[in-house]
């Protein structure tokens, strides 16, 4: 087992952007920042694995291509409860990685 | 009657003058002292942001009076990034008449001609006022600019939109109804070739439902905090004039809602106000809005949004501006996704 793990490294780092953050010109600054949101979503995509999660929350309907082009020719409504209730989930668990702390992803948690 | 090009003719890089360089600042100093009529000293040209599609400087000025007193002045020069958009010439045009209908706009002084080799470029007044939306969202110091807001752009959309489509008919505008919007839209999400369920979910539920009655007026296309100067009384002026076509009122009003401009807030117009208090205040200033059609126009935009995030997370992935802000953007998909769902399966957001 590789040691630090991956998701360790990747904080190694985060923690390094954040010391080179405030001692950078603005504009570089403000890229450390978004370059150390980016490595909090690669490490939280390496422990959740959200292209699975939204496979499964979509396999009753053929997946996430299925879906998109089922509701392109009209087979699948927009407003088929089923379907909302399938796409909320496959919502949540990408949002999770994405943006845990959005707050859309709790109203939608609170409600399904 | 005068004819508009109708994007910027692509300068040459190479002969494009740094503004802040020696020869560009003669040369803004030389076009300041025209427009003005004034001899005029350029102190310092500062930098403030270099956007993804345009650039802006702030000039510095000493503008001569008669009897030999000067007075320091501050002016605002902006560049185009690239030839994508709406010409500056035709973006001053569209300001000016904006400005001249009671809209709030900085005023627009000069548009330098190629000769100057300045760029695609405008020269304007300079507004004193907060563009940051998330410090006048929260800063104490703007409470009253915050409970004016509604009412500030109600008035100033209302006074945009009553202008009929004659008084733009002369420049290359683009448009078209809330249906043809939304298949230009679509167009677009199949040539990027990704496939975002939720994405496809807000097509098929906006396409029984977008209106196909034919544009009624100029919309501003891009009125939303973030290109607002907001002084401590409330709205002093709206920035950005890019993205201007010809619309109905409902696609301004629907897009100054979108979730992205809320910053975090809870109130559902740019954070700062409730649905009926924008409503109540443009019909107050004649405004005449379609309330049936508001939360379709709503959906439209945050579908909007999520398009251009996808648009600028192509930017990277396809190499044609390699940025970890970009690519990074490009994960913002999740949050719209997630609003889209929220607003259709629960009918609100």
């Amino acid at each position: 087992m590789s040691h630090p793990s991956a998701v360790q490294l990747l904080e190694a780092v985060r923690l390094f952007l954040k010391e080179a953050e405030a001692a950078l010109p603005p504009r570089l600054g403000f890229h450390a920042r978004v370059a150390g949101n980016v490595l909090g979503i690669v490490s939280r995509e390496l422990e959740a694995d959200p292209d699975r999660a939204e496979a499964e929350a979509l396999a009753a309907f053929g997946g996430a291509a299925a879906v998109c082009a089922g509701l392109r020719d009209g087979s699948l409504s927009p407003a088929d409860p089923p379907l909302l209730a399938a796409l909320t989930e496959a919502a949540v668990a990408r949002l999770a990685v994405d943006n845990p702390r959005y707050p859309t992803l709790a109203r939608l948690k609170a409600q399904s | 009657m005068a004819t508009w090009p109708a994007t910027s003719e692509g300068h040459a890089p190479l002969s494009t003058l740094d503004p802040a360089g020696e020869e560009g600042r003669a040369v803004l100093a030389h076009i300041l002292a025209e427009a003005l009529g004034a001899p005029v000293v350029l102190r310092e040209v500062v930098a403030l942001s270099g956007g993804a599609s345009s650039a802006t400087w702030r000039l510095d000025a000493e503008v001569g009076g008669s009897g030999g007193a000067s007075e320091a002045r501050c002016f605002i020069f902006q560049r185009s990034a690239n030839a994508l958009g709406l010409s500056r010439r035709v973006q001053a045009e569209v300001m000016r008449r904006a400005g001249a209908l009671g809209v709030p706009v900085p005023p627009v002084l000069a548009v330098p001609d190629p000769e100057a080799r300045l760029g695609d470029s405008v020269v304007t007044g300079f507004v004193e006022g907060e563009a940051l939306a998330p410090k006048w969202l929260r800063d104490p110091a703007y409470a009253a600019a915050r409970s004016a807001l509604a009412a500030d752009c109600g008035a100033a959309l209302a006074k945009l939109h009553a202008a009929p489509l004659a008084h733009w008919a002369d420049l290359p505008l683009g448009g078209g109804s809330g249906a043809e919007l939304l298949e230009t839209m679509f167009a677009t999400y199949r040539r990027i070739g990704l496939d975002v369920p939720a994405f496809d979910l807000a097509f098929a539920w906006l396409r029984a439902r977008m209106p196909t009655d034919p544009p009624r007026c100029l919309v501003h296309g891009d009125f939303r905090a973030g290109n607002f100067l907001v002084n401590p009384s409330g709205l002093a002026a709206v920035l950005d004039w890019e993205l201007p076509h010809l619309s109905v009122p409902e696609e301004d009003l629907g897009w100054l809602c979108v979730q992205a401009w809320r910053f975090g807030q809870p109130l559902p117009v740019g954070g700062f106000a409730g649905r009926e208090a924008l409503v109540e205040s443009y019909r107050a200033a004649g405004g005449k809005v379609d309330s049936g059609s508001l939360w379709t126009w709503e959906v439209f935009g945050n579908l909007k949004w999520g398009m251009s995030c996808l648009q600028l997370a192509d930017d990277h992935v396809s190499g044609r501006v390699p940025s970890v802000e970009r690519a990074a953007i490009g994960r913002r998909v999740s949050e719209v996704a997630a609003d889209l769902v929220h607003a259709i399966a629960r009918g609100t957001l």
